[in-house]
């Protein structure tokens, strides 16, 4: 019994982890399901996203901009908060423009889009490391979600919780959003049917233009929670988008709450494992990967899909 | 005993019934048609013929044996080659290499890969043989791609005619044609029914009605008529529903 | 010229004189005998790489686990079992197609956007082995000092140890990977093949084993890869487990595609000379220049995706089509 307990704060790890990872695989799959694209860029976007906040968190974070000199006096957590809603919009931008390059492959083979998204991560992880550097960076973080919490005898990190807890609300909202509000109809839409919705008579290049740029947003968002816990680095973005897509192929393709479910296990087998062998932690999604794929082809929630085809 | 054979089969797509029960039984060397109206389950009955979709219930006879669910491929290895309603050629390949690849000789050495298929001139003779009959003589190095509608349909029946199949399944093989390529599908058809086994599923009655040996016609998931043209035409249920007029 | 029973073609030779003549004029055009290394034998991985994607239609973007996993094989075989060339290649050649074939039995009913994720997945999976295994590749720090075995015929044997011996030897295996990937894209199994990314459906209805034919276009590319896996070893007298990346997985999709190898037999070469030589050409001014390669990629897939073999061949078409202009001779369709 008391080993189980011992084991609950790397449960708690695990758990904020898979969250973070199933936010990185909603966006993912928003775009996939709308434009049939797979943005291999979002993962150079989940880095950027951290190095917008860096740069709206510290004074030397990279970009010198004058005009933020007297920001900077504000306290650090309305710095976090703002950087929170600032740079996934940044992100969102420069993800719009991502898109605009996309619709030339549009009704061309999908590898094409793919093609296109991985010469934008090439293009990206390059500026990055052309803007802030090669090396790690730190995002600094209001003190009141630091150190860490004794609860039954076990320390927790404070900023676990509030990673799990602030994923939570956002995957919430975002199952909110897709459910109750009349855009999130159309996205869910235009996952089934492009045609459906341009007779619908919807203006289909906006609700792509729309749909990337808050997909690649939500990545951003996850890349600055994220960023406190793995640092910030110009090749970060692999480490999470790789799960992403082990979390999507497991949850099944077009899957919500399969994403959310494989998100969570891939976190917690992950947490579990580091605590045991901390080199070898990321195997056991692997091996969770090919368990489910040999036995269940299309993943534990997931329906036939477009992309099965 | 019939070629091909099908006993009690049933089709459904989720709770939405698409085949009840169709019996249907084609004779060595006959032509068959299958007619109905759209949304009757036509097309469904086909794929289900042909191994696309597995029956739900009931069984299909090939030559006496039991082909219920067999995958496609194994299905074709058995001499049954089809045509699809959708444009279904290789766009990047020429005609020739179309017909080709349909081989039996070629499709037997698949993993050959070593000899240049291009340089084996036996093949090519026989795969020019296959388009001539189709009447694409004179057309083997053009890209399928660039061929007018007509000749992609006459193609596409010389791929499925180039496998020698000992039963021809043709979907719709009218549609999308206009009355002269019509009028020239029936010359081809008319030619091949001497050598092939055909079944044909069709919308167009006059084209069918003036072929077929024998003639099913689907509504509602069954089979509610069969007979000659000639038998049709006097069949109190064909000439209820407008199938009749057309004919 | 019946060009030896079709064994031969002119590009071909052309190909074979430009690489073969290399170590004669590499460095006078300000170049160095290495590089050419570097292109051969990633030559021969990429064109490897296009059996796959260019002829079978299947994108794969963890490739470079199997490349990665023929150069550690090479350097095993060499520390662990017995020095000697023909062994270690033969060692990296099927130890990738082992693996190979084992995930293509996993993912081989795929196609399209799944199979490309499957294949990230897989090649991750290898490349985070890889990096964590210390006890056998050593991990980051690389499996260092992989020596360059004499190249032993029994009669003669030659020392690959100059860059200028090795360019012979590494052209050498190109000329048989190009007699031989020639020869297999114009057989029946290249036809199936191409009937298969044109119409997957179509050619299971004409009697074809899909799974199969996708398993072999798979495992035969993973093989090659491992081959220029073992010899690229050789040529950095080291293993390392960057080149099972998902980051180089994509530079052999992007120098296939560059080139053109949707559209031509030739575009892998293309795009993989054009890749090393913009590497030594923009690097020297730039550290940076796989920004700009990236940005030159992109304007590519958008505007000419079939590469610069696309736009070589719409060149030809028009220089043809104005000459017969010129002479009245009605053009002929497309070939």
């Amino acid at each position: 019994m008391e080993f189980v307990v011992s084991l609950f704060p790397h449960l708690l790890n695990g758990v904020a982890l898979g969250l973070l990872f199933a936010l990185v695989a909603l966006g993912f799959m928003l775009i996939i399901g709308v434009m049939e694209v797979i943005n291999l860029a979002h993962g150079s976007l989940f880095a950027l996203g951290a190095y917008a906040a860096l740069v709206l968190l510290t004074p030397d974070g990279g970009l010198k901009l004058p005009a933020l000199s007297g920001y900077f006096a504000l306290p650090v957590g309305w710095r976090f908060a703002l950087a929170l809603l600032v740079a996934p919009v940044v992100v969102g931008v420069v993800g719009m423009g991502l898109e605009l390059c996309l619709r030339r492959t549009y009704g061309r083979d999908p590898l094409y889009g793919l093609l296109l998204t991985f010469g934008a991560a090439l293009v990206l992880e390059e500026g990055i490391r052309l803007v802030w550097g090669p090396t790690e960076r730190f995002l600094t973080i209001p003190s009141a979600i630091t150190g860490g919490v004794s609860l039954g005898g076990l320390i927790y990190s404070v900023y676990r919780f509030f990673a799990s807890g602030f994923a939570i609300g956002m995957i919430l909202l975002l199952w909110v959003f897709l459910q109750r509000t009349p855009y999130g109809a159309l996205i869910k839409a235009g996952a089934h049917d492009s045609e459906m919705v341009r007779a619908l008579g919807v203006n289909l290049a906006r609700l792509r233009l729309f749909v990337f740029a808050f997909g690649v947003a939500l990545a951003a968002v996850a890349g600055i929670v994220m960023a406190p816990i793995w640092g910030v680095r110009p090749h970060v973005g692999v480490d999470a988008v790789v799960p992403a897509f082990v979390v999507i192929v497991l949850g099944g393709v077009g899957s919500f709450w399969g994403a959310v479910l494989a998100g969570l296990l891939v976190g917690m087998v992950v947490g579990l494992t580091g605590a045991f062998l901390t080199d070898w932690s990321l195997i056991s999604m692997y091996i969770l990967l090919i368990v489910v794929v040999t036995f269940r082809a299309r993943g534990l929630l997931g329906k036939k899909s477009v992309l099965e085809q | 005993m019939a070629l091909f054979e099908a006993r009690r089969l049933h089709k459904r797509f989720g709770d939405h019934v698409v085949l009840e029960e169709i019996n249907l039984a084609f004779e060595a060397g006959r032509l068959s048609g299958i007619i109905g109206p759209n949304g009757a389950g036509k097309t469904t009955c086909f794929n289900v013929l042909t191994g696309r979709y597995k029956p739900d219930r009931g069984r299909v006879l090939f030559d006496g044996e039991d082909i219920t669910g067999l995958p496609p491929r194994v299905i074709a290895g058995k001499g049954i080659s089809r045509s699809f309603q959708i444009m279904n050629v290789f766009d990047e390949y020429t005609a020739l290499d179309n017909v080709l690849i349909a081989l039996p000789e070629v499709r037997a050495r698949g993993f050959d890969m070593l000899h240049d298929i291009g340089r084996d001139t036996a093949a090519q003779d026989r795969a020019a043989a296959v388009l001539a009959r189709v009447g694409l003589a004179g057309r083997e190095r053009e890209p399928a791609r660039g061929l007018p509608y007509g000749d992609r349909r006459a193609l596409e029946i010389g791929i499925a005619l180039a496998a020698e199949p000992r039963l021809l399944f043709l979907d719709e093989p009218t549609s999308g044609l206009g009355s002269e390529a019509t009028a020239r599908l029936a010359d081809l058809v008319g030619e091949l029914r001497r050598t092939v086994t055909l079944v044909i599923i069709e919308h167009d009655m006059q084209f069918l009605f003036g072929l077929a040996d024998r003639i099913s016609v689907i509504h509602w998931g069954q089979v509610i008529a069969e007979g000659s043209p000639a038998e049709l035409r006097a069949n109190p249920w064909v000439q209820a529903s407008n199938l009749g007029r057309l004919a | 010229m019946a060009f030896v029973r079709g064994w031969l073609t002119p590009p071909m030779l052309a190909a074979f004189v430009v690489f073969g003549t290399l170590p004669l004029w590499i460095r006078p055009v300000g170049l160095y005998e290495y590089l050419g290394v570097e292109i051969l034998i990633w030559c021969i991985y990429a064109l490897g790489f296009n059996i796959l994607l260019g002829y079978t239609g299947l994108p794969s973007f963890g490739h470079g686990a199997y490349f990665g996993i023929g150069a550690y094989a090479m350097g095993l075989t060499q520390f662990r079992l017995y020095p000697n060339l023909w062994l270690g290649l033969l060692a990296a050649t099927l130890a990738a197609a082992a693996f190979g074939g084992l995930v293509a039995l996993l993912i081989s009913h795929r196609r399209g956007i799944y199979f490309a994720l499957m294949t990230i997945a897989f090649g991750q999976m290898f490349f985070f082995v890889a990096s964590k295994w210390t006890s056998v590749t050593r991990g980051e720090d690389g499996l260092l000092n992989i020596k360059r075995l004499p190249a032993d015929f029994g009669v003669v044997a030659f020392d690959l140890k100059p860059n200028i011996a090795l360019a012979y030897f590494v052209f050498a295996c190109f000329v048989v990977a190009v007699v031989l990937l020639w020869r297999l894209v114009h057989s029946p199994f290249g036809k199936v093949l191409r009937a298969i990314k044109q119409n997957e459906a179509r050619a299971a209805f004409l009697g074809s084993h899909v799974f199969l034919y996708k398993w072999a276009s798979f495992t035969l590319s993973c093989a090659i890869a491992g081959f220029a896996g073992g010899l690229f070893a050789m040529a950095q007298n080291g293993a390392y487990v960057q080149a099972m990346s998902l980051q180089w997985s994509g530079v052999v999709v992007l120098m296939t595609l560059i080139g053109g190898g949707l559209v031509s037999f030739w575009g892998p070469v293309i795009g993989t000379a054009l890749f090393f030589v913009a590497r030594d050409l923009l690097g020297a001014y730039t550290e940076t220049w796989l920004l700009w390669y990236g940005l030159m990629f992109m304007a590519i897939v958008m505007f000419k995706p079939e590469g610069l073999a696309g736009l070589g061949q719409d060149v030809a078409r028009r220089w043809r089509g104005r000459r017969r202009a010129a002479v009245g001779i009605p053009a002929a369709a497309p070939r």
